[in-house]
């Protein structure tokens, strides 16, 4: 079985929104996603958020339940005259969770348990807005993907490949709650090692290595999309690699202030998808990396675009 | 599409704070209700708490290491073994009070245990997070991702009890609920099942999402401390515990199949209290139309274990032999979100 995905989508905050939250970024990318299927809420059988940073450090239940519930999805089995039963939870596993989510998605799929999934990837700062906060590197910024079985063999995702480091985490993301006060709720401390960025170059190069050996993906054939761990992250793992310029792209968070963390790889597949392969391109492969330090790849091959 | 795979629980491990605190202890610490029964009206007598010390290692990483460690030595493989690590803890307590979002927690135990090349994630799915964690890798066991994993929660629990204890003013307060969490570290290894009388035979969950705002969890705006803000009287309405019977009976309708037909040994509750394991067994013997298998508990002695209390249970269960190998296990979870659904397992080889 190979999985496909069935739409896609990014969202920034509104300017009507006084703060930012995980919770509304990531229902309106799901709710676009399903009005881009044509699809209703019932048809989504299990939710995976993955975000990481949410309004107030709210740390119980799963944020993707306050999605669900915003999103439509299975309010309540007794209540409903056609009751479908559908499931939700968050993983955490940093810039990795959606490559994660989609490793997660597939078993789910190849076994029965549901029809479509639908993965959220929505970071806000707690405190409702990033760019008040010089010290939080990330964009105020969320997506949806939503997938189902392919209808032919020879499409979609292949498997996920990830791979962790050795030494030290390079990014370490918590509220102090020792020096926190009575303001957890809007606070985080987000730390990143000098040499964080060369440790991610050196662990991504060597999973798309391994990937691409493992699975005889051409890279020549294949369009990159990265993680943007830093502003030239895509030049140097371009050359870290040996491929040609322009064979990577680390997409932003379109024009909001910082990083897109969680959500970038589901930028990066809407950057190929609205942009094109480039000629003689008929490959995606989506590349994270971030603390752990772990890196993580996917390959996607698109049909009919 | 769907393989003949299974999977079974292999290896069960924990570890337990030695410090204990009566609930006579807690309660004077709630200054702002006095004369308050929290014994009656929970039915917990006493529950572990970390020690704060740093030598200690008992924050809520710590906790989960000692648990995985535990579990390796009941298993019959080693670290390196392990395909997959899944963190599912609630309270992400490392380095003391530092309350983590990143790294994941299982990315660290991976590194720290040796597991090197495992795929590793956290889950947070409120008290349903181990059960979440054991519904994924049996579905990546069954999809033929896998062959091994640990799921692992370590828990610093009390912490919401200590805001609590310290906010509290009388006993209708959101946070009464927090006064009935122990600290608890489980971790499960789980493996391919090659015989039928050794398997999870279904784990299916459900969120029933118009309730998940009757349990939340955040930073407290009134101390320096975490806090869980619980509307106890919507979330244990009938209406809500009618859930996991009406779901559960309708997936056994599926196979034409009746809860009687199942023959579970066992029923495993979540730890909520002693009148509410009670409350939901009569419940569903009512909505089953069948008595309950026999009740397993820990609560009176360890209090909610939160996203462990169900493993927790079958541990001590099976150390102590008040309950046995080789029979067939019911588990109900029922969590914020709200998640409720089933795990049925025979359990004949399950080192504890």
């Amino acid at each position: 079985m190979s999985m496909v995905v069935k739409a896609a989508r990014t969202v920034r905050p509104l300017p009507s929104d006084d703060a930012a939250s995980s919770v509304r970024l990531a229902s309106r990318a799901a709710r676009d996603c399903l009005a881009e299927a044509g699809l209703s809420p019932d048809s989504v059988g299990v939710l995976i958020n993955v975000g990481v940073y949410r309004e107030s450090n709210t740390f119980e239940p799963a944020v993707a339940a306050l999605v669900q519930k915003e999103v439509g999805i299975n309010l309540d089995y007794l209540a409903s005259p056609m009751p479908v039963a559908g499931f939700s939870f968050d993983l955490m596993n940093g810039a990795c969770g959606v490559l994660n989510a989609l490793q997660v998605a597939h078993a789910l799929l190849e076994t029965g348990s549901t029809e479509r999934v639908l993965i959220t990837a929505a970071d806000a700062h707690p405190g409702g807005r990033a760019a008040d906060d010089d010290a939080y590197p990330y964009a105020d910024f969320g997506g949806a993907l939503l997938l189902e079985r392919a209808a032919e063999p020879g499409y979609g995702f292949g498997p996920v490949l990830l791979r962790s480091g050795g030494g030290p985490a390079g990014t370490r993301g918590y509220l102090n709650t020792a020096a926190m006060g009575t303001g957890g709720r809007g606070m985080i401390t987000v730390e990143r090692d000098t040499d964080r960025v060369e440790t991610l170059l050196g662990l991504a190069a060597d999973a798309v290595d391994e990937y691409a050996a493992a699975e005889r993906l051409d890279l020549d054939r294949t369009l990159l999309l990265c993680t943007r761990a830093a502003p030239d992250f895509a030049d140097r793992l371009t050359r870290r690699l040996g491929l040609h310029p322009g064979s990577v792209l680390a997409p932003t968070a379109e024009g909001a202030d910082g990083e897109p963390h969680t959500a970038a790889p589901i930028a990066g597949y809407l950057r190929a998808r609205h942009g094109g392969l480039p000629a003689g391109k008929d490959h995606l492969l989506l590349v994270t990396a971030g603390a752990g330090p772990s890196a993580a790849c996917v390959s996607y091959r698109p049909r009919d675009w | 599409m769907t393989s003949n795979r299974s999977s079974r629980l292999e290896a069960l491990g924990a570890f337990l704070p030695p410090t204990v605190q009566s609930t006579p202890d807690l309660v004077a610490q709630v200054t702002g209700v006095p004369g308050l029964d929290l014994q009656g009206i929970t039915g917990v007598a006493e529950r572990r708490v970390y020690d704060a010390r740093p030598a200690a290692h008992e924050d809520s990483y710590g906790l989960a290491l000692k648990a995985a460690r535990d579990c390796l030595e009941k298993s019959r493989y080693e670290a390196a073994d392990l395909d997959v690590i899944i963190n599912a803890s609630i309270t992400r307590f490392k380095d003391g009070s530092d309350f983590y979002f990143e790294p994941s927690f299982a990315r660290q135990l991976a590194a720290e245990l040796g597991a090197r090349s495992a795929i590793h994630f956290d889950i947070s799915n409120a008290c349903a997070g181990m059960m979440t964690g054991v519904y994924l890798l049996d579905r990546m066991v069954r999809a033929g991702i896998v062959r091994t994993g640990m799921v692992v929660s370590g828990e610093q629990n009390t912490r919401v009890a200590e805001t609590a204890a310290a906010e509290i003013t009388d006993s209708y307060d959101p946070q009464f609920a927090s006064l009935s969490v122990g600290d608890a570290a489980v971790a499960v290894i789980i493996d391919e099942s090659r015989d039928e009388a050794d398997r999870i035979h279904y784990v299916d969950l459900m969120t029933c999402s118009e309730y998940s705002h009757l349990c939340l969890g955040m930073p407290s705006d009134r101390t320096e401390g975490i806090a869980l803000y619980t509307d106890n009287k919507q979330m244990h309405k009938r209406d809500r515990l009618r859930l996991w019977p009406t779901f559960h009976a309708d997936l056994l309708a599926k196979h034409g199949r009746t809860f009687a037909d199942e023959g579970f040994d066992y029923v495993v509750q979540h730890q909520v209290g002693t009148r509410f394991v009670e409350y939901v067994n009569a419940m569903a013997a009512t909505e089953f139309e069948t008595p309950m298998p026999q009740s397993l508990s820990v609560v009176e002695e360890f209090g909610n274990t939160s996203s462990n209390s169900h493993f927790l249970v079958l541990r001590q269960h099976l150390r102590a032999g008040t309950a046995r190998q080789g029979r067939k296990y019911l588990l109900v979870p029922a969590a914020s979100g709200v998640v409720t659904g089933a795990l049925s397992a025979t359990i004949s080889s399950l080192g504890v």
